[in-house]
């Protein structure tokens, strides 16, 4: 075990405060980020601390799976309790070898069949294959409460944070990061402070916020919405376009100097910001996304936002609790934790820690 | 014999079939099957026809009375999972996996509750056969719980590897390091012991699950069955539909009161109602003449849809109507204007008359036809309109004609005729006010802007248009022969302010006539 690793599996409920939430979702910076040994210690923490509530786990696509279906490296498997609800493709519940009571069956298809609902009535080894959309894994969510309202529901981010943590969904987030992402200690503490701060991207004002929601039950398609004017009396224009990538001048052409709000739905990616940036009504506003995992932008760009008088806000905020390090990368080699651990918690404010591998 | 229906895409959307057809809403896979796959009735089915109706009836009732269970079968219909594919692997011999077994788990539980709702059952005229024999082999503990797994039950030898396994597994959970490995190592062996034992209890299962095979089939039809019928219940409950009479062959197409619940709707948006449609369609030829927009058109579309809908097995949307059965069915309209655009307009046409006649030479058809040769020479429309009136005159097919073309009384032809603007309404309309809109000034330019003059368009004169349309009298009523009724336009170019000089030219004009 790492020399920073978390020597007890209980300390991480008193970290991230997990007996109180009822969702959490695991996000990755990285592939390999480490989110699937994460997942194990808290359910060893869960476990250990015999807690009440069971747990109900999904994923953002594969995971648990023996092998890296990309590079075929061993991977971590996960070990769940008697008692824990799963919701997994059919597929991927053949590879698992707990005994599993089915539930439901959610209609939900994937690339490994449809989404199962289950209980685990024994200990055992589970492969998780849930649904990719955010609206799936909603359903997917309060399938599972049906059966148990009071479990803390668990969305596991597949291979990158680009695999949403499901916008709305989790109260809570770890974020992992590995090795994987830079071996050197002090640029891999300042990506990740980096995507920490936009994954915590504060969110707008209630009022704002409603405004936005209520717009977006009305409408299906990817969607730019603008607010102009006043709080309280803004007049709201929308603009429908297949996607955000190649329509940055549209979008901008509709923006007028009263506009205040701009919320773009899907990822508002370095590309997106490239186009906006072009065009000179893209000035002193606040651009607004569903959630912190919609950003993907580079620092040099946020900083261009911010000389543009850019703002950038969320209508879901994340509540990111922990920051697992991951040291070791694919290839094997390791980074010295305590150091990168002591790089990282100069710039980050929530808890960083190295968990230590986890597997049964 | 096949029925069939002769008609364009475009035209069948604007009679709104299919957008009604998509308000019958099946809550089940099977009943949406069925729906997907029903075909006309034919006079051959005529028995199944009669059927099929009289259960919506029954149906309907039960809806009307709102009868509890109506709703509690949809709940149960919309939780009814498509089983086509786990029944054919049962009838293959397939290995069914546990979410196949689920599947039928669930099927047979809505089974039950539904063989309960006898009043419902009765009325649809479907019962479904007792699956509770193989409903028990999925449950062998006899819980009554939905869910589903390979239980211990099945086999003492699966409940003694279980029971070692779980030993081990609380081991698991004490030990830590090698132990811990060795003793997860221990339990892979088991676990793969388990794995082999229930994948024989899989065979059997699917074994002892397939002897129950046609009580299974007949369970998944009836609810099919059931489920459309309810949903054609509910649509006729919706939009008043009515129980059709079927008459005999030579008996006349009687409609009473019918309506169009899209056109009606689409109204009233605008603040206006639908008149409804009343004809007798006999043998051989109806003209249906009357003024332009006095909505020939809208009862010609009314007409076929109560017709069809009736043979496809729905409740038309009627006060009443009897009806024989039709080999098939078809409507031609001039305004069909995408299949025209472009293209000699009479060509098609001729082409359709071609069809149709040949078709009414062996079968009995509906046939309608909205202003055939609209855009033909009057004469040479005037001879086509009187020869096929003539023709189908003769014939067993039932024609409905819509035509401004003076059509002669000649056997076999009947007319109807739209009411259109009663004169003396028109009359007791004020006359126009000449200040409403301002004339052109001298250099020929608006005094207003562009968007001023056509905001005077907007509000004056089409208000005005719009008090005149609604003085129209939608109802169609059988004449004697055809006549032109008043259509009143020179009134209305009066009341909509034309200038004397011309208002005096257009009377002469008409006398002359």
């Amino acid at each position: 075990m790492n020399p920073g690793a978390v020597k007890e599996d209980v300390e991480l409920l008193r970290l991230t405060g997990l007996q109180d939430l009822e969702s959490l979702a695991i996000i990755g910076l990285s592939k390999n980020a480490g989110k699937t040994t994460c997942l194990n210690h808290i359910i060893a923490a869960w476990t250990e601390s015999w807690q009440r509530r069971p747990l109900a786990l999904t994923s953002v696509g594969r995971d648990g799976e023996s092998e890296d279906i990309l590079n075929g490296n061993p991977k971590p498997r996960i070990y769940v309790p008697m008692g824990t609800l799963i919701a997994s493709a059919e597929g991927a519940l053949l590879r698992s070898d707990a005994l599993l009571e089915i539930l439901e069956l959610s209609n939900i298809r994937t690339a490994l069949g449809e989404v199962v609902v289950c209980r685990a009535l024994s200990d055992g080894y589970v492969e998780l294959a849930g649904p990719s959309v955010t609206d799936e894994l909603e359903a997917v969510g309060k399938l599972m409460r049906k059966h148990e309202p009071d479990c803390l529901f668990i969305i596991d981010g597949a291979l990158s944070r680009r695999s949403q943590a499901g916008c709305g969904l989790s109260e809570a987030a770890i974020l992992c990061v590995s090795a994987e992402t830079s071996g050197n200690p002090e640029i891999l503490a300042e990506k990740a402070s980096f995507a920490l701060n936009l994954l915590q991207t504060p969110s707008l004002p209630e009022s704002v916020a409603a405004v936005f929601s209520q717009e977006l039950l009305t409408t299906t398609r990817k969607c730019v919405i603008m607010l102009s004017g006043e709080e309280l009396n803004f007049s709201v224009s929308v603009l429908e376009t297949p996607t955000l990538v190649g329509y940055g001048r549209i979008v901008a052409n509709a923006l007028t100097p009263a506009t205040t709000y701009l919320f773009l739905q899907g990822a508002l990616t370095d590309q997106v910001v490239n186009e906006l940036l072009r065009e000179r009504n893209f000035e002193n506003l606040t651009v607004v996304v569903e959630d912190g995992t919609r950003l993907f932008i580079n620092p040099s760009n946020l900083h261009k936002l911010h000389e543009h008088g850019i703002h950038l806000a969320v209508v879901n905020p994340l509540d990111v609790r922990l920051v697992c390090l991951n040291p070791t990368r694919s290839n094997g080699h390791t980074l010295p934790s305590g150091s990168v651990l002591a790089e990282m918690r100069k710039c980050i404010s929530v808890p960083v820690v190295d968990l230590g591998p986890r597997t049964m | 014999m096949k029925s069939s229906v002769i008609i364009t895409r475009d035209l069948l959307d604007e009679v709104g079939l299919l957008h009604i057809l998509d308000a019958c809403q099946c809550r089940s896979p099977q009943g949406n099957a069925l729906k997907n796959s029903a075909m006309m009735y034919t006079k051959q089915s005529r028995e199944a026809l009669q059927d099929e109706l009289a259960a919506i009836g029954r149906l309907l009732t039960l809806v009307e009375l709102d009868h509890p269970q109506v709703p509690e079968a949809q709940i149960q219909l919309a939780r009814l999972r498509e089983l086509r594919g786990t029944l054919s692997r049962l009838e293959k011999g397939s290995l069914l996996d546990d979410t196949e077994f689920f599947e039928l788990k669930g099927a047979f539980l809505i089974f039950k509750r539904l063989s309960k709702m006898t009043h419902l059952l009765d009325a649809a005229n479907v019962s479904l056969d007792d699956t509770s024999s193989a409903a028990a082999l999925l449950d062998p503990a006899g819980t009554g719980n939905p869910t589903f797994h390979i239980y211990s039950e099945y086999s003492p030898k699966l409940a003694e590897i279980r029971s070692r396994k779980k030993e081990l597994e609380k081991e698991i959970r004490q030990s830590t390091g090698s132990q811990r490995k060795t003793l997860l190592t221990q339990r892979a062996l088991i676990a793969a012991e388990e794995s082999q034992e229930e994948e024989m209890i899989r065979q059997h299962l699917g074994a002892s699950l397939a002897e129950f095979l046609p009580q299974i089939k007949n369970c998944v039809n009836s609810c099919a069955i059931l489920d459309f019928r309810l949903a054609k219940a509910i649509l006729a409950y919706r939009w008043d539909g009515c129980m059709p009479t079927l008459v005999e062959p030579q008996s006349p197409a009687v409609l009473q009161n019918a309506f169009h619940p899209l056109i009606a709707e689409m109204l009233e948006k605008q603040g206006l109602s639908f008149t409804p449609i009343s004809i007798e369609l006999r043998k051989g030829t109806t003209v249906l003449s009357g003024a332009n927009m006095g909505g020939k058109s809208v009862a010609l579309k009314t007409t076929f849809l109560a017709l069809l809908m009736t043979q496809l097995g729905y409740f038309p949307f009627c006060e009443s109507l009897e009806t024989p059965m039709f080999d098939f069915f078809a409507f031609e309209s001039s305004y069909d204007g995408d299949l025209h655009r472009g293209l000699s307009s009479f060509g098609l046409e001729a082409v359709q008359i071609r069809n149709h006649f040949r078709l009414s030479q062996n079968q009995t058809g509906l046939i309608l036809m909205d202003e055939p040769c609209r855009g033909t020479k009057p004469a040479d429309a005037t001879a086509i309109v009187q020869a096929l009136s003539n023709v189908y005159g003769r014939s067993k097919s039932t024609f409905l004609i819509a035509t401004h073309y003076h059509v002669k009384q000649s056997p076999g032809i009947r007319f109807y005729q739209v009411r259109g603007i009663n004169p003396d309404a028109l009359a007791e309309l004020p006359p126009y006010h000449h200040g409403a809109a301002k004339a052109p000034d001298s250099t020929g330019h608006s005094a207003e802007s562009l968007s001023d003059l056509f905001m005077n368009l907007q509000n004056e004169d089409l208000s005005r248009v719009r008090r005149i349309q609604s003085l129209m009298d939608y109802r169609i009523e059988e004449t004697d022969c055809q006549k032109h009724a008043p259509s009143g336009a020179i009134k209305i170019a009066e009341l909509l302010g034309v200038d004397e000089e011309l208002l005096r030219e257009m009377i002469a004009v008409r006398q002359e006539d």
